[in-house]
């Protein structure tokens, strides 16, 4: 699988849709990075498998606008169990999280596992899901998933402001007025379709990485909530594009973890490189901060204060 | 996936395989607990992910899967997760659930990647990462005194005896640390070695169970038993004892279950710990939602018998006949006012209805009294919290509110106060 251009249409259309998912579950994943709900969807995400076996036990239709949909039933009935187990139970919010992935983990890959050792038709290659497989995806597919990503992204668009508003300082929202819990409720159902979008690429194991990654390596490279939008759409883009590519050339290399380390080594290059936030810029400042101090012979040597929180050196 | 068809009818092979299970679950809910009344449940979590690569590494550079070199990488990988999650946190200031999340999916990423790729030099599956291969278990042994004993087994049963030494040796510590970090830095406890301890210790939970559950099931065998046995038992010991129960019982069960399913043993312990959870959720004894809808139904009965021996009795006062019951409610409450000797088959009030009903309605009327006094409430707004706080006072507090008040004769309404007897 070299080079042999032109590409066939059916590989063109696939990395379009692929690139396009990738853009923006950067873009969805900021919202949930700022709000910090990164861990509930990956809670999610893990549950999306059992609305997969079950979609293709109910319906026996191996398609992935079904299976999908079974997906993102499952995806959302985990996030209700966890907000009931935070109301009702004495269980803190960690280990929920934790219980909800773990349990709805097992219970799909029972139902998968049964479903393939009964050789329900279409059950065998349902471990793409695990770990992602583009190279399975039909153009119609990778479409669906595209047309999904533009909708995704225009919703983000318009209720940005309301959004952001309730991510940075909640209480204050809702003195204002704001239906914060219709806002919240809106910004996990979206996280849970972002999770369902791009599990055909990065599998229900690891699509949270796309929804965290590229948004925390934007985070470095600025303090605007729009710039970090637009960068976190590029890297999630380039991240996709890459997985697509290695992952196709590679034989049995699945999508989903080549896409993670692509992403990965963005953020290490922003963590290290990006201005002001980046370590060496904090270096250099902190460098540049002693020979100015020890140059006018103050008494002070004290360190310069470290940053705290995410606002970056001067938020208290 | 056919896998537990290949033990055939040996009853030997499946007794080993639960065994293991057995002692997995066992060794991940010693840690489990502390993780969980610590809140670190997601560093479990992140850790049980970020061990592959460590697993892989050791693996390639020619350690056994199970052997010494296993167990270290796995535990250098387990630090060096926690140390980049610090290291993003403090150094760039990102939240902690961000940072976890990016350093664990990279890792498992890189560990899954370094598979595909070496997988003509290591005998290791993605799939099998994700959900262990309990059924092949038996297969691998060791000869021991004549025994032919797994080696996940002996490696799980090890390092389930040394958790349990090392728990008790720092019992005291860890219970100090566990609820009251602050306090116990400031007592002088190495709270910080403790916590390195904690982690390294979920590695070598996590690396035994590796095999047999793989690595993301290990979450569920580290939380869900022991965030079960927090809400059915309140001290720490018997919330370890009663944790490490529910796990080998999942795992026992669990393992029973997929073989009479014919699914993968993982997944199906995984779910039944699920149910032991749930079940803990709805029965524990006093937090458990049966337990407080019970005691709620419980509270809205007695109210609901006392309000009606109110009204009859105020009635009577006034030399009426009470409304008859109109709702369910009402009609159960009088058949058992009736049954149970308060009031007789015409309504009235028997003697030991009166001895209670005049308790209520005193409760009630000085209750008005004294918010009158120092309230200063006008008339028409005494009656609502008076009728809520007449089922809630004892004797003593009546005794108390009527000298507060001056033992009055009747309330702001003009109503006589009865006595107390």
């Amino acid at each position: 699988m070299t080079g042999h251009f032109p590409l066939p249409y059916n590989t063109l259309v696939v990395a379009g849709g692929m690139a396009a998912v990738g853009c923006a579950a950067g873009v969805v994943g900021c919202l949930g990075v700022l709000r910090r709900r990164s861990l509930a969807a990956d809670a999610a995400s893990h549950a999306t498998l059992v609305g997969v076996a079950l979609a293709l036990a109910a319906t026996g239709r191996r398609e992935l606008p079904v299976l999908l949909a079974g997906g993102l039933l499952t995806a959302i009935g985990s996030l209700v169990v966890l907000v009931m187990l935070r109301r009702f139970t004495r269980t803190r919010e960690d280990a929920a999280t934790a219980i909800v992935l773990g349990v709805s983990f097992g219970l799909g890959i029972t139902l998968l596992s049964g479903m393939t050792a009964r050789g329900i038709p279409g059950s065998a290659g349902l471990e793409q899901f695990l770990l992602g497989q583009t190279a399975a995806l039909t153009a119609a597919d990778a479409m669906l998933l595209g047309c999904l990503s533009v909708a995704a992204v225009t919703l983000v668009w318009v209720g940005l402001k309301e959004v952001v508003l309730v991510a940075f300082d909640a209480p204050f929202a809702a003195a204002s007025g704001w239906p914060v819990f219709a806002i919240d409720t809106a910004l996990v159902a979206l996280l849970a379709v972002m999770v369902v979008v791009g599990l055909p690429a990065a599998g229900a194991v690891l699509v949270t990485a796309l929804l965290v990654i590229p948004p925390s390596a934007a985070r470095q490279w600025t303090d605007r909530v729009a710039t970090m939008l637009v960068l976190s759409g590029a890297f999630g883009l380039t991240a996709a594009l890459v997985g697509v590519a290695i992952s196709a050339a590679v034989p049995r290399l699945a999508t989903g973890p080549v896409m993670v380390l692509a992403a990965a080594a963005i953020f290490a290059a922003s963590f290290f490189l990006a201005p002001k936030r980046g370590l060496w810029a904090r270096w250099r400042q902190q460098r540049e901060l002693q020979q100015e101090w020890s140059g006018a012979g103050r008494e002070q040597t004290q360190a310069p204060a470290k940053a705290t929180g995410e606002g970056g050196p001067w938020t208290p | 996936m056919d896998t537990l068809n290949l033990l055939g009818g040996s009853a030997g092979m499946h007794l080993w395989a639960i065994a293991t299970a057995a002692v997995v679950a066992a060794g991940c809910a010693v840690v489990g607990t502390l993780l969980v009344v610590r809140r670190m449940s997601l560093l479990g979590d992140a850790i049980s992910h970020a061990v592959l690569p460590g697993i892989v590494v050791a693996v390639l550079l020619g350690g056994r899967p199970g052997g010494l070199w296993v167990l270290v990488g796995a535990v250098v990988a387990a630090l060096l997760t926690v140390w980049l999650t610090q290291v993003l946190h403090e150094g760039v200031g990102m939240s902690e659930d961000a940072g976890a999340g990016v350093v664990f999916t990279t890792l498992f990423a890189l560990g899954v990647v370094l598979i595909t790729l070496a997988a003509s030099r290591i005998d290791l599956d993605p799939s099998c990462v994700l959900y262990g291969i309990l059924e092949l278990v038996p297969f691998d042994t060791l000869l021991l005194g004549g025994v032919e004993v797994p080696r996940a087994f002996l490696t799980a049963g090890l390092v389930f005896l040394c958790l349990l030494g090392g728990v008790t040796l720092l019992w005291k510590e860890l219970l100090a640390s566990a609820f009251d970090p602050a306090a116990a830095a400031a007592a002088g406890l190495p709270v910080a070695g403790l916590t390195t301890g904690l982690l390294a210790a979920t590695a070598l939970a996590t690396v035994a169970g590796f095999e047999a559950v793989g690595a993301i099931l290990v979450v569920a065998m580290l939380v869900v038993p022991a965030a079960a046995a927090e809400l059915l038992v309140h001290r720490l010991h018997l919330v370890m004892g009663v944790a490490i129960a529910l796990g080998v019982l999942g795992g026992i069960v669990g393992y029973l279950a997929a073989w009479q399913f014919n699914t993968s043993a993982a997944g199906m312990i995984a779910v039944v710990l699920g149910i032991e959870y749930a079940l803990a959720v709805l029965l524990a004894p006093g937090h458990g939602i049966l337990a407080r809808a019970w005691a709620a139904a419980g509270l809205a009965w007695r109210v609901a018998c006392e309000d009606r021996l109110a009204v009859q009795w105020r009635a009577e006062e006034g030399g009426e006949r009470a409304a008859d019951a109109t709702t369910v409610l009402t009609r159960l409450v009088c058949l058992w006012l009736r049954g149970s000797g308060r009031i007789a088959a015409d309504g009235r009030l028997l003697p030991l209805g009166q001895t209670e009903a005049m308790l209520i309605v005193r409760s009630h009327r000085l209750w008005e009294a004294w918010l009158g006094r120092h309230a200063e409430l006008p008339l028409d707004h005494l009656h609502p919290p008076a009728e809520w706080i007449e089922h809630h006072l004892g004797s003593e507090v009546r005794r108390r509110i009527a000298a507060d008040v001056g033992q009055p004769a009747g309330d702001p309404h003009g109503r006589t106060i009865p006595p107390e007897d």
